[in-house]
């Protein structure tokens, strides 16, 4: 008995923690539908971008003595203001053509389409070239943290506990402060306002002189910056390589679609929730069929309740 | 301070405004009526930019604004108070009016802008926290006005104010409107649909009709005016 | 008819015919490999456009159905030894069941979220079959019995046997265009409301254009299989054969069967090539190539090649500008006599509520057959509503709506429309690129069973409305009142008893209205009786028999129009109570 309470006890730390990263990431893409309705398929090789990008800052631009232990860490949020440019020039010379104001599609759908298959060219272009660039082997920044835990006692008797390693906590603790961040922002600042009014009603927020337009971009740039940071974390234990982004996509739509499309508190439980499942379904399932339960947990929703837990009801046949 | 010349515009595809010419002096209160699918709406969209006109040119201030984007224009003083107000739902009374004050004279102003509005509208003070989207019709529309209002405009815009409220209702904002132009000299011009709200204080009212200015003329040329009931109802 | 099938055919049988030369000619074997490649991938393209091309419901999942074929054929052999000569076919059904499968939940799905849903289902595959343990099957090389096992020493005739399932594809592709499978289809892609009030099924047809998808897809992932040997879960479940459905019709030309073929022909030897010559210094080659593909075609041409060709090479030679002819009126078409007595249309207390809001509120009122029906009513009023109500669109919260003695509520619209009642809208959306008589017919199909019918009467239709002599030119080159005339043919050539027009004169001139006015006029004598929102009241005086007059979405008046313009209720309702009190003359 103890010994199941112990392992259950250890599967939603784990749970929690990869909840928690997932959440970052759903909030990024969130962001970015919530703001500009763009699905923006290329969210996943954006963090495998920040991966890469805090990997070098880590290695080739921080001095390791400064932060020691902690230089991942630091390298993953340096890595954000690169994504951030990045993520703007993309959406402005790029992705807009298909957005926004300017989207001149027969209806709705049709530019929605158009957007969607154009940031799947933009992922399957940023693949391959890391798989040119920077070869197939995975690499990883892990760091003594990634190996060392912190242990805490459960009550019951003194053998059981619990162990948090150390490193996958940290990045849980940044991902939780980076998403508040966010909201703090987006429900505070003037330009978080802004944003959220360019959102709601468009033309309404033309009449107020908000550049909607300019709106976007930084809607877009913003989802990018947390992709990358996410990816900066993440890679302390997870290695990257050039496909690495395919394998965290549907995660990421599934917990954004769970918490409620454009719903960013949504997106973040979203993520915490699909974390834990797939923690769960350790314990039941084989390792192959974990992401396969995902994704039948993604179909369900969508059939099912496709405004997820959070959102508005959803336009349905 | 506003004038369209020869403006003829389409919207959606369609036909929506032939040959428009209006006018509008600094602090004037200026009328413009019509039936539903006359163009009003499109008339503003064009003063606003976020429809372009296919011909004709659109003059603030002494300056051809015709090229201009429409997320520009507010920071001219142009206020555009839109058709169904238009408010974001999903902020509070206190933050549509923030918006409002995007435009560097509105931020300036701020305080003076937001004090004059709660006199004005005291129910957007009690329920300055209270989501947008929960207020009712008549405390929206008051809600728009403020949003507008708080930009520091120089000629402020509204697009059928009355629609869908209770008639109470509209008597109490358009004596509000009556008080802007009254007490603070402000340029109104306005568009309804409901004739006689829109004509009882105006100082020059126009007329359109499928797209063009049927007539035009004082509150007094007007009202005596059966074209004008025809002018909606088609004999 | 349309133009006669001959041409296509004989460039396809070209077409085929020249690749097999070639690969005659070619002696290298790599290369080989590339040209039995290239139709199989067309192949692969080609049911993608049947489904996604045609019907707009974009699918990012077809690998699922590829897979299935691929998977099918292999274990098949490799499990139970049945010969691929059997595998295939089976497989091919498979692909077509794992397609009904598929479609039936997810079409409830709109736009984006079922993108993403058919996004999944592949992927999740991946993973079950590597769960599964078939992370890599080998078809083992028959010795004894090579023909058996579909296994030729000779790379020609697996080049023959893909260029026959290309065949296959194109004269299905072929025949679903040129027929009423093919147009329903682009009617939904195009507007899937306004196809349903035109009687189009459509579920039904989006079922039948994914079976027949996933089918074909499935026979292309069997014989790819066969060809190399060996799959594994990513090389035929994975992403990137999902994009390659999606990028080869996309790049090559949407909703047209070359297109694929196009795409398929230049894209796959120019990534195959590519990943030969470059694959060690650049590896990954060929996903940049498509990435680079689609996002030249999304910017450049995002209609696809074959489609922006056309425009260009219409645009050098614009059709000349016909003068204003006088509209040549055809004889006018009797719709089928009526059975019974009492209104054609009874209107019994409808209601419908959205939340809080009444749109519209116990509305009743009733039309006799041969009547001009005007609603009418301020901004608001809940006109569009109460027609959203009569024609199925929306579902009544309360009432009922009787056509022609029997019940018609909570119909749906294409059962509306083949009960008698037509429909046009406010903002007319046309097959730009396909001609006059093409975009009416798809009208015609809810009252004619047979082609050949339905041609004539949409060739009868258009004549009616007056654009006869324009029949066979390109939608998108009419003018605004033209595009009023073909919206009403489309929905006269369904032969209606009832149409509801909505909003048929707004956006066009003085000038312009006349004709439609006229035509409104006459259809009564017809014997199709007409209901019709309008905001020119200065034309709709002079047209209707009576008005209905709603505000707030409740019936406030109703009779003859010298009676309703002068009725005070509704001079308040549309110019404001202090007008009709105070200035109301007389």
């Amino acid at each position: 008995m103890g010994a199941f309470v112990e392992q259950l006890a250890q599967t939603l730390a784990a749970g929690l923690t990869v909840g928690c990263m997932y959440g970052l990431l759903c909030v990024g893409l969130a962001f970015i539908f919530g703001i500009m309705r763009v699905i923006n398929f290329a969210q996943g090789d954006l963090m495998m971008v920040g991966m890469y990008l805090s990997i070098f800052i880590g290695g080739s631009v921080l001095p390791a003595a400064i932060f020691g232990a902690g230089t991942p860490f630091v390298a993953a949020l340096l890595a954000g203001p690169v994504l951030f440019c990045c993520g703007y020039l993309l959406n402005k010379y790029l992705i807009s053509r298909t957005t926004g104001l300017r989207a001149a599609g027969d209806s709705e759908g049709d530019a929605h389409q158009t957007q969607l298959i154009l940031t799947l060219g933009v992922a399957l272009v940023l693949q391959n070239a890391a798989l040119f660039l920077l070869g197939s082997a995975p690499v990883s920044a892990a760091t003594r943290l990634s190996s060392a835990a912190w242990e805490i006692p459960l009550g019951y008797d003194e053998f059981s506990a619990v162990f948090l390693n150390q490193a996958r906590t940290i990045d849980a603790g940044l991902a939780i402060a980076i998403a508040l961040c966010l909201f703090a922002f987006v429900r505070y600042t003037r330009l978080g306002k802004s944003l959220r009014a360019a959102a709601i009603n468009p033309e309404a927020a033309l009449y107020m002189g908000i550049d909607v337009t300019r709106a976007h971009h930084v809607a877009f740039a913003l989802g990018t910056a947390i992709a990358g940071v996410a990816g900066g974390l993440i890679v302390i234990y997870y290695p990257a390589q050039p496909f690495v982004g395919v394998e965290f996509i549907i995660v990421m739509y599934a917990g954004v679609v769970l918490g409620g499309m454009g719903s960013i508190v949504g997106a973040f439980w979203g993520g915490l929730v699909i974390g834990l499942v797939q923690q769960l379904s350790t314990v039941v399932l084989p390792l192959q069929l974990q992401n396969a339960a995902i994704f039948v947990v993604f179909v369900l929703i969508l059939l099912l309740r496709p405004q997820g837990l959070f959102g508005r009801s959803v336009e349905r046949a | 301070m506003l004038r369209i010349e020869g403006v003829s515009a389409a919207y959606g595809g369609l036909k929506a405004l032939s040959d428009v010419t209006l006018t509008v002096e600094a602090g004037q209160f200026v009328a413009v009526v019509g039936p539903n699918g006359a163009g009003k709406t499109t008339l503003f969209k064009t003063i606003s930019g976020t429809v372009t006109p296919v011909s004709g040119r659109i003059v603030f201030e002494g300056r051809d604004i015709s090229a201009l984007g429409p997320a520009e224009r507010p920071h001219l003083g142009i206020a555009h108070v839109p058709e169904g107000r238009k408010v974001f739902g999903a902020m509070t009374v206190f933050e549509n009016l923030e918006m409002g004050a995007t435009t560097k004279a509105g931020q300036a102003n701020w305080k003076a802008n937001l004090e004059r509005i709660y006199a004005l509208f005291p129910v957007l003070a009690e329920r300055r926290a209270q989501y947008a989207g929960t207020l009712s019709g008549g405390q929206q529309q008051m809600l728009a006005i403020g949003r507008g209002l708080a930009s520091s405009p120089k000629l402020l815009m509204l697009d059928e104010p009355s629609m869908g409220l209770a008639p109470v209702v509209t008597d109490a904002i358009f004596e509000r409107i009556q008080q802007l132009h009254r007490e603070d000299g402000l340029t109104i011009l306005l568009v309804e649909q409901r004739v006689a709200e829109a004509i009882e204080h105006c100082d020059y009212g126009y007329v359109l009709e499928t797209g063009r200015v049927a007539l035009s003329g004082t509150v007094q040329q007007l009202s005596t005016d059966d074209r004008v009931r025809q002018a909606y109802l088609g004999m | 008819m349309r133009a006669s099938p001959t041409r296509p055919l004989l460039i396809i049988a070209g077409m085929i015919l020249g690749w097999l030369a070639l690969g005659f000619v070619v002696q290298n074997s790599y290369y080989r490999l590339l040209l039995t490649l290239v139709p199989i991938w067309a192949t692969f393209g080609l049911s993608w456009n049947i489904f996604s091309g045609y019907s707009g419901m974009i699918s990012f999942g077809h690998a699922a159905f590829f897979g299935v074929g691929a998977y099918g054929v292999t274990l098949l052999f490799v499990h139970f030894g049945i010969t691929p000569w059997i595998g295939l076919p089976i497989a091919t059904v498979l692909g077509g069941l794992t397609g009904a499968v598929i479609g039936y939940p997810t079409f409830r799905l709109r736009g984006s979220y079922f993108a993403l849903a058919m996004l999944a289902y592949p992927l999740a595959l991946v993973y079950l079959f590597d769960w599964l343990g078939f992370q890599e099957v080998t078809l083992p090389i028959d010795r004894t019995d090579p023909v058996w096992a579909m296994q030729f020493g000779d790379q020609r005739i697996y080049l023959a046997m893909a260029l026959g399932l290309l065949a296959v594809a194109l004269v299905v592709s072929l025949a679903i265009e040129r027929s009423r499978f093919g147009m329903s289809l682009l009617a939904i892609k195009q507007n899937e409301l306004a196809a349903e009030a035109v009687g189009v099924d459509t579920q039904w047809w989006k079922l039948r254009a994914i079976v027949v998808s996933g089918a074909l897809a499935a026979a292309a992932g069997g014989l790819y299989a066969v060809i190399l040997l060996v799959v594994t879960p990513q090389s035929v479940f994975g992403l990137v054969v999902s994009a390659q459905a999606m990028i080869l019709p996309l790049f090559g030309g949407a909703g047209i069967l070359w297109g694929p073929v196009i795409g398929a022909a230049i894209l796959v030897p120019l990534s195959e090539v590519l990943t030969a010559e470059l694959g060690d210094l650049v590896p990954g080659v060929r996903g940049m190539v498509y990435g680079a593909a689609i996002i030249l075609v999304v910017l450049l041409a995002p209609e696809g090649i074959f489609w922006r060709l056309r425009d260009l090479g219409a645009r050098r030679n614009p059709a000349p500008i016909e003068p204003n002819a006088p509209l040549p009126v055809a004889a006018p078409q009797r719709s089928p006599a009526r059975s019974g007595t009492g209104p054609l249309l009874d209107v019994r207390g409808i209601g419908k509520t959205y939340g809080g809001l009444k749109a519209v509120q116990d509305v009743s009122f009733a039309v006799a057959e041969g009547e001009i029906l005007g609603i009418i009513g301020p901004n608001g009023a809940g006109k569009t509503t109460l027609f959203n109500l009569l024609n199925g669109l929306v579902t009544p919260s309360a009432g009922e709506v009787w056509f022609d003695g029997k019940c018609i509520t909570g119909l749906k619209p294409n059962r509306v429309c083949r009960a008698g009642i037509g429909r046009t809208f406010q903002v007319v959306r046309t097959f730009a690129r396909m001609s006059v008589l093409e975009n009416v017919v798809v009208g015609a199909y809810a009252a004619h069973d047979s082609e050949a019918a339905a041609w004539e009467g949409a060739r009868a239709a258009v004549g009616r409305v007056g654009l006869g002599a324009a029949a066979d030119r390109m939608a998108g080159s009419l003018t605004n009142k033209e595009l009023r005339l073909l919206e009403l043919a489309r929905a006269l050539a369904g032969r209606p008893r009832l149409i509801l027009m909505d909003e048929p004169l707004a956006g066009l001139g003085a000038g312009e209205t006349d004709e439609i006015i006229a035509l409104t006029r006459a259809l009564p004598a017809e014997g199709v009786t007409v209901i019709i929102i309008e905001h020119t009241m200065s034309a709709m005086v002079t047209t209707v028999d009576r008005f209905v007059v709603l505000d707030h979405g409740q019936l406030l008046a109703e009779g003859k129009p010298e009676s309703v313009t002068r009725d005070p209720r509704v001079i308040e309702a549309y110019l404001g109570k202090k007008w009709a009190a105070t200035y109301a003359a007389d």
